[in-house]
């Protein structure tokens, strides 16, 4: 029932009165009204901004959030309003629907900030309006194709699962010929026969000069009928090879054979086989030479190569009712001026015009304004109804034409959309993955700098400068805290990237890294021993964490700058003094994007050098001034 | 020959006479191309509060709270009898309503004009929701009493009574016969009628509901509504 409605409920009570006399049996008693509660003014403070309503408009629908109970979970009493911490623009639309029962949709609005928004207030959004209906719709449709294709895309290009078998692996080469070179080289291969073999069809019928015996000239392809009859047995050849491999890699065989491309395919190298097969027999020979019509068709096998063919012919798909539709129009239009032609130029002598079908030719060519001119009107009324031919022809050739390509044109910009999308996604992922990798060295970092447990006595000591970062910090100390349970419960621990790396090249590399993998098996193992080593040193600034994590981020990942590392060949516990003395001197650098490298790498060597580490000292600096 | 050609050459002149005056280009009357439909928008405000507050018996808040729902369905401040319908079959989803909601309408509006205003509005929920006893009779008299006269007939009493019926839908138990209403109209004449004259009128239904207590209890059913 609409909400306006539910104001009138005492209305339609109250005139039940009329039922009362004529009534067949007594009434049963009324409910009680629960509370007489005089309708009052809600308090809404969406972020901020504050909205007003009246009680009962809100509970008007009971099933959504500010219509139910579950509002008062967001009281706040010190106020005496109901917060909420949402967007006050898509609110509005919110509340509007409550007061006036309709819900429309925002044109300017993220599509899934919108949907977000009405999830959270248990609204749901297939009671927007008539009026804001199909837009919704069409932006939702058009927001799940996107994501859709970027999943296309991912799943597409990352499935490098090494377990893939030769099929599986074939058939990935087929479909994206940029994972391996086999599959590029492949592709330019067949493109190239492609290419050599239309060309040759085309040059075999170019007259090649005469021959002594015959009159009139003949052609290459009869002239040189061998090397052709060579070069097209080539082409089959590599057609045929490449169109079996894809039928064995194919995942689903009978949709593969079902598909266009397949079919195409076919058609491409049939007429060969069959000229094989019948070159014998005269009288089918006229057939063969319609056949050879087909080998045309090749050239539509490019459409693997071109991404544009392919839109033009999806766009054509798409468009076939539009495309149906030019053509009713235009048969009704030929058959009407082919008739009234006829008819008017009937008495007029030695007339072209012969019969209705013969008056075709002449209808379309001049409504596609094409006018040969070997049929004119002779007569002045066929030349009048000439001029309304003509006229018409533009107006209904030209009405679909820019349905059909609006269809083009975004199909076309949403392939363009998806290309780019798929460039930028490489380096947005890297800059994401750095950013999170950030978040995992600042775990190591602390544990390096050995702010676990014990080292709260010594923050304390700091009192004054550390207690203002420590408590800006206290959601990284419990992350911390958090992880350093993970790694006890487990026990192993959470180690960067190269360390990882080196260990795995050592542990393959038994022979010669036996001393190296044992020192750092014990490095490793002993991160924690060195921990509780550094633990007892006193002369530990409490580092800004926060600094430190940052500041000491990842290795970077953008592809464009890399910074290439020396094996530094120092021990953590040098480096991390020398380090903490430099995050308190150094500037505070919050990008957590910049690259820097990071210092503490573990380096299997034992070794301590101070001249390294003012290096790397001299690394950082030059590194923070980018 | 010459009739036929003739008879041909008029009728093309006129189909092209038609399609210029299709485009537009001639017109054959002096009336203007576009006829579009003036609507003017009938608006309605009411009297003020005081002065509804003094003819009614319902206090500022109530009147408040009523002229809230009203306008908010009825943005125009007038309702016309095919929105009086359609919000009252809102109520009754199973069956058909608008032959009582036609009733009602008329009952509500006092002044026979088509529209009920608020003033209509309001008058008559005072009546139905804190008037006296006496006074709702009287406006259930008025309700059956479909002509006005002062006299209720029978055939009256039996178009009430259908729709009333007809509220109920198909799906009753027990199943709705065709005479039902016609039964039930009978009983009321029977108990009503006091002289037989095949009429009731107004004194004889006062009357009679008075020494009815069924009647008299389910007259003050719907005194809390609002």
């Amino acid at each position: 029932m609409a909400a306006g409605v539910a104001a009138w409920l005492p209305f339609a009570r109250a005139a039940a009165i009329g039922w009362m006399p004529v009534a067949s049996a007594p009434m049963p008693t009324p409910p009680r009204d629960k509370r007489r509660t005089q309708d009052g003014l809600i308090i809404l403070n969406v972020s901020g901004t504050k909205f007003q309503t009246w009680r009962n408009t809100l509970e008007r629908y009971p099933d959504t959030l500010l219509g139910s109970t579950e509002r008062d979970f967001f009281f706040h009493e010190e106020s005496n309003e109901y917060f909420f911490d949402r967007d006050p623009d898509i609110f509005r639309h919110i509340l509007n629907f409550y007061r006036t029962g309709k819900l429309h949709y925002p044109r300017h609005e993220c599509i899934s900030a919108y949907d977000e928004e009405l999830a959270f207030f248990g609204i749901i959004p297939e009671i927007i309006g008539d009026c804001c209906y199909e837009e919704y719709k069409d932006r939702r449709r058009e927001n799940a194709e996107r994501i859709q294709d970027d999943e296309d895309n991912e799943n597409n290009n990352d499935l490098v699962s090494p377990d893939m078998t030769l099929r599986q692996s074939m058939w990935r080469a087929f479909e994206n010929p940029h994972t391996s070179t086999m599959a590029l080289v492949f592709y330019y291969v067949t493109g190239f026969f492609i290419a050599v073999s239309v060309m040759a069809n085309v040059v075999e019928t170019v007259p090649c000069g005469s021959s002594p015996n015959r009159v009139k000239d003949i052609s290459c392809g009869e002239r040189y009928a061998l090397a052709f009859f060579c070069l097209d047995t080539a082409c089959v050849m590599i057609f045929t090879v490449e169109y079996l491999l894809r039928l064995l890699a194919a995942p689903s065989r009978y949709k593969f054979v079902k598909s266009v491309m397949s079919i195409i395919d076919v058609v491409a190298i049939m007429p060969y086989y069959i000229g094989l097969v019948m070159t014998d027999n005269e009288d089918v020979s006229g057939a063969f030479v319609t056949l050879r019509v087909f080998r045309v068709f090749r050239i539509f096998k490019f459409s693997r190569h071109s991404a544009g063919l392919r839109i033009l012919g999806y766009t054509l798909k798409s468009c076939a009712s539009e495309l149906g539709f030019l053509l009713f129009s235009l048969t009704m239009a030929i058959i009407i001026f082919a008739t009234v032609m006829f008819y008017a130029e009937k008495g007029s002598t030695a007339s072209k015009f012969t019969s209705i079908p013969a008056a075709f030719w002449y209808t379309i060519v001049t409504m596609t304004t094409l006018g040969y001119g070997d049929m004119v009107p002779k007569t002045i009324v066929g030349k009048i109804f000439g001029s309304i031919c003509s006229l018409s022809g533009v107006l209904v050739i030209a009405l679909p034409v820019p349905v059909i390509v609006s269809n083009f044109s975004r199909i076309y910009h949403q392939s363009q959309r998806a290309e780019k999308r798929r460039a930028q996604k490489k380096t947005r992922l890297a800059r994401i993955r750095a950013a999170k990798i950030g978040g995992a060295s600042a775990y190591l970092q602390y544990k390096r700098n050995g702010l676990l447990g014990d080292t709260l006595d010594e923050a304390s000591k700091e009192a004054g400068q550390a207690l203002v970062t420590k408590n800006s910090a206290t959601f990284e100390n419990q992350h911390h805290h958090l992880l350093h349970c993970l790694e006890k419960t487990t026990n192993h621990e959470f180690v960067d990237e190269q360390t990882y790396e080196s260990s795995c090249m050592e542990v393959s590399l038994t022979n010669q890294a036996r001393s190296r993998s044992s020192s750092v098996s014990s490095s490793q193992h002993g991160l924690s021993s060195c921990c509780s080593r550094r633990n007892k040193r006193k002369s530990f600034h409490v580092p800004n964490s926060t600094t430190g994590a940052e500041r000491h981020g990842s290795i970077q990942e953008l592809s464009t700058i890399q910074i290439q590392e020396r094996p530094l060949s120092n021990s953590r516990a040098s480096l991390n003094a020398k380090l903490d003395e430099l995050n308190c001197e150094q500037p505070f650098i919050t990008a957590a994007i910049i690259s820097m490298p990071t210092p503490p790498v573990t380096t299997p060597e034992g070794d301590e050098s101070s001249s390294s580490a003012d290096y790397l000292q001299s690394n950082i600096v030059r590194v923070s001034a980018l | 020959m010459q009739g036929l050609q003739m008879v041909a050459v008029v009728l093309v002149l006129c189909a092209s006479l038609k399609l210029l005056h299709l485009l537009g280009l001639i017109q054959f009357t002096e009336d203007s191309i576009d006829d579009e439909q003036e609507q003017y928008t009938i608006r309605h405000r009411p009297e003020a509060l005081e002065q509804l507050e003094a003819q009614t018996r319902f206090t500022k808040k109530e009147l408040q709270t009523l002229y809230r729902g009203f306008k908010n369905e009825c943005p125009s401040g007038v309702v016309n009898e095919e929105t009086f319908k359609g919000i009252y079959s809102q109520f009754f989803p199973q069956g058909d309503a608008s032959r009582y909601a036609h009733f009602l309408f008329n009952a509500f509006d006092t002044d026979h004009n088509g529209s009920v205003n608020f003033e209509d509005f309001a008058l008559g929920l005072s009546i139905l929701l804190r008037g006296s006893v006496q006074e709702k009779l009287n406006w259930a008299f008025n309700l059956y009493d479909i002509n006005k006269d002062g006299y209720i007939t029978k055939d009256e009493m039996l178009d009430i009574m259908r729709a009333i019926y007809s509220m109920m839908g198909r799906c009753t138990y027990p199943v709705l016969k065709d005479d039902t209403p016609r039964q039930h109209v009978e009983i009321f004449f029977q108990k009503m009628d006091k002289n037989k004259d095949g009429v009731v009128t107004i004194d004889e239904f006062i009357d009679c509901c008075q020494k009815d207590e069924n009647i008299m209890r389910s007259m003050q059913l719907f005194e809390n509504v609002i």
